[in-house]
């Protein structure tokens, strides 16, 4: 459904984050707004440094404008099931429809990644203007175009992009950008597409292949996503989710994203900005049960393997991320760019690299419990690894860490993360018991799970209130306790556990949304409520059986998304506005759980 | 000798296709020979550049036997004869054969007076190959020096 008509605004240059739409194709993904400019593609890959950049600098950082010249309204779209964007211009002249994709490839030799841009003219003569200003090396490349076969091409190093136009006018090339004006009239159509390249020659394709592949590349995602097996009444918003982590996926390792995007500010104006385009294995449990649930079963495989292929060099030390590739160097530094909206620094690599954030043990082991019960078991050298991780954990969890949070601050006994390292232990326990994990050790993990358990109930619990807090010593909540309840800590319906989801609904709940702590976290500014907090919030509902309740926040929820159903980090509960790397795969992977969860306790 | 240089071609093609890769993931060079050949037969990515691996080794050991020739002809040979050769081969193959002859037979290869068509086009080389990148030249200079040094020192050692 389309949604509906408004004229695209900026501020200050930038469009609002909810204005993007994200489109990809397996390897990067790029961000187009509203008003028809792609201002986020990293090429060839989602973490190579990006060539459209205004995102994070509308001066330096180069797009991909394409849009009326005259005053317009503009709606758009996702083609059915599939990650196509359509966007529909209206304007006083007329009407003209852009489709948007980075293709998959077909039979024949296509570019070594493509976009390509459809214009179709619906109604009557609208003039349109389109401009591509590539920055290669996140804008600190201004190149200089050439023609190759009466093609522009923009060089730096080992990239190129090659610029091809049909019937949208005669591109010319001004300094570092290349762009025409044209007319499109009813019935006629135009066709942008950049061809990009690394370490080897650019392909120029023939129009009727761009053609082609745009249009199985829909294909291709119809088939994809109609495969999906969740039924319910969030159906939509569940195969959008999947359609949002299937971008995500970097196909070549198998590894999922965080986000396509680095350092979109959680405080707009502030330092809170943080290079998500990695995985963090702390999303393993969510990622393989949302996988599992939509019968991606491939997918899952993928993931799995890619998680122990990757942590195999810091075995049995997890870290906290991990490049896409798998390798672990993940070093932080700022980029000379304005930021979002003056949102500096710009940072890329992630220093929370080197965290200590015991909870990922939790979530690692919970995927290994899931991947061993939807396998059918672990193989000698999978036990034996998951084992010595037990191991591991038996020996860190009395160390203060950083939380699931990666709080700057100074490290803290956080709660959750010794729950996690009790669930860890039980997982360890329970697949020793049906001789999954090599015996040995069995009692030790019996034992310290115990033991972790008891330095809880006096540390982590407010017997006051009776709810489990932020940290030892602390009344403050944290809304990563209610993973409490989605990990199985304890049963769902346990006094302390309710209690706590009631706690946390009560002082983090801003309406729908939930704030994921209101404490210190050793950074400067305010950050807005957490999208995933409000469907774990769901979750822990219908695992408590207070279906009704779960239900009335998940239309909620649901309701949050942007108009073509995606969701950044955060949201700003006063304005609505969304805070953080967009789209957030950790907010869709929470919904798909979130639904399975609820269609799971329904009568 | 013929074997130390047929020898010395495969060895020699092993270390230029190397030292290719290693300039490309320098960012020097856009080039990749194997791509290039193999394109010429297969649309399919992944054939392509296993085809394009295996003409390369063939051409590698042909070239070879053309220094056999230019050896046996002047009654020479060694690792500085070899390298002159090499110099040759690869400002040859900048000026003429990848830059003219190759568009020349590679049916999906553009040349400077195509605009893009019906079918794909690969980017063609340029003088010198410098379409892909400003120090290909450099890269594919010196790595045919090392080819044609590689190909004379074993045809010396093999006498």
């Amino acid at each position: 459904m389309m949604a509906r008509m408004a004229a695209p605004i900026r501020i200050d240059g930038y469009a609002p984050i909810r204005d993007y739409a994200a489109i990809g194709d397996g390897r990067t993904v790029a961000l187009v707004a509203r008003d028809g400019s792609i201002d986020w593609l990293c090429l060839p890959d989602l973490d190579s440094p990006s060539v459209f950049g205004a995102l994070l600098d509308r001066d330096e950082g180069g797009r991909f404008a394409l849009e009326p010249t005259v005053p317009h309204d503009a709606a758009r779209r996702y083609l059915p099931q599939t990650n196509v964007l359509e966007t529909t211009f209206e304007t006083a002249e007329g009407a003209v429809r852009v489709t948007d994709a980075l293709t998959l490839p077909s039979g024949r030799l296509g570019p070594f990644r493509e976009l390509a841009r459809r214009v179709e003219g619906l109604r009557g003569r609208v003039p349109m203007r389109w401009s591509v200003e590539p920055r290669f090396a996140y804008g600190a490349q201004r190149p200089a175009f050439s023609t190759r076969a009466g093609v522009p091409v923009a060089a730096s190093g080992s990239d190129a992009l090659a610029v091809l136009s049909w019937d949208a006018g005669e591109a010319e090339v001004v300094g570092a950008s290349v762009g025409s004006d044209f007319v499109a009239e009813a019935g006629q159509r135009s066709l942008l597409a950049l061809s990009a390249a690394r370490q080897e020659p650019l392909v120029f394709p023939a129009r009727a292949d761009v053609e082609t592949r745009l249009d199985g590349t829909a294909r291709t995602w119809r088939d994809w996503a109609s495969a999906r097996g969740y039924v319910g009444p969030w159906r939509d918003a569940v195969i959008r989710s999947a359609l949002v982590l299937k971008l995500l996926v970097f196909a070549p390792s198998g590894a999922i994203a965080a986000a396509p995007t680095t350092s979109l500010p959680e405080d707009v104006g502030g330092s809170r900005n943080w290079d998500y385009r990695f995985s963090w294995p702390r999303d393993a449990a969510f990622t393989l049960h949302a996988l599992l649930s939509l019968g991606c079963d491939g997918e899952a495989r993928a993931f799995f393997s890619w998680l122990l292929h990757a942590s195999q060099l810091t075995h049995p030390r997890l870290q906290v991320l991990y490049r896409l590739d798998g390798r672990i160097d993940a070093a932080e530094k700022e980029l000379p760019l304005a930021g979002y909206r003056g949102s500096a620094p710009v940072r890329i690599g992630n220093g929370a690299a080197e965290q200590l954030q015991l909870d990922v043990y939790g979530e690692v082991l919970s995927a290994a419990a899931l991947f061993a019960s939807f396998a059918g078991g672990l193989d000698g050298d999978q036990a034996r690894r998951v084992a010595e991780i037990a191991d591991l954990v038996c020996d860190l969890w009395r160390r203060p860490d950083a939380g699931i949070w990666e709080v700057r601050s100074e490290p803290m006994h956080f709660t959750q993360s010794k729950m996690m390292c009790a669930v860890a232990l039980d997982h360890a326990v329970a697949l020793a018991d049906s001789n999954l994990l090599p015996r040995a050790n069995a009692d030790r993990w019996r034992e310290e799970s115990a033991r972790i358990r008891v330095w809880i109930d006096r540390n982590g619990f407010a017997e006051h209130k009776g709810n489990y807090t932020r940290a030892s010593g602390e009344t403050e909540l944290d809304a990563s306790l209610l993973l409490a309840v989605l990990a199985g800590y304890d049963r769902a319906d346990a006094p302390r556990l309710v209690a706590t989801v009631d706690a946390v609904r009560e002082e983090l709940g801003r309406g729908p949304l939930v704030h994921r702590y209101l404490d210190e976290d050793g950074l400067p500014g305010e950050e807005g409520a957490f999208v995933a907090c409000t469907f774990w919030l769901v979750e822990a509902l219908a695992r408590q059986r207070r279906t009704d309740e779960a239900v009335a926040l998940m239309d909620e929820a649901v309701g949050l998304a942007n108009d073509v159903g995606l969701y950044a980090e955060e949201i700003d509960p006063a304005s609505g506005d969304f805070l953080g790397n967009f789209p957030q795969g950790l907010s869709h992977l929470a919904l798909i759980n979130a639904a399975t969860a609820l269609a799971e306790a329904a009568p | 000798m013929i074997w130390g240089v047929i020898v010395g071609g495969v060895v020699g093609t092993v270390v230029l296709t190397t030292a290719l890769r290693a300039a490309s993931e320098l960012r020097l060079t856009r080039m990749d020979i194997p791509f290039l050949l193999g394109t010429a037969f297969s649309q399919d990515r992944v054939r392509a550049k296993v085809i394009g691996y295996g003409l390369h080794f063939m051409f590698g050991v042909l070239f070879a036997l053309v220094y056999y020739a230019v050896f046996s002809a002047v009654d020479r040979s060694g690792v500085l004869l070899g390298a002159l050769l090499g110099l040759v081969h690869g400002l040859f193959a900048g000026t003429a054969l990848v830059n003219i002859l190759l568009p020349a037979v590679h049916p999906r290869m553009g040349t400077g007076f195509d605009a893009a068509g019906d079918a794909p086009q690969l980017e063609p080389p340029g003088f010198m190959l410098v379409n892909y990148g400003r120090r290909t030249p450099l890269a594919t200079v010196v790595a045919h020096i090392a080819y044609g040094a590689i190909v004379g020192g074993f045809a010396a050692w093999a006498g």
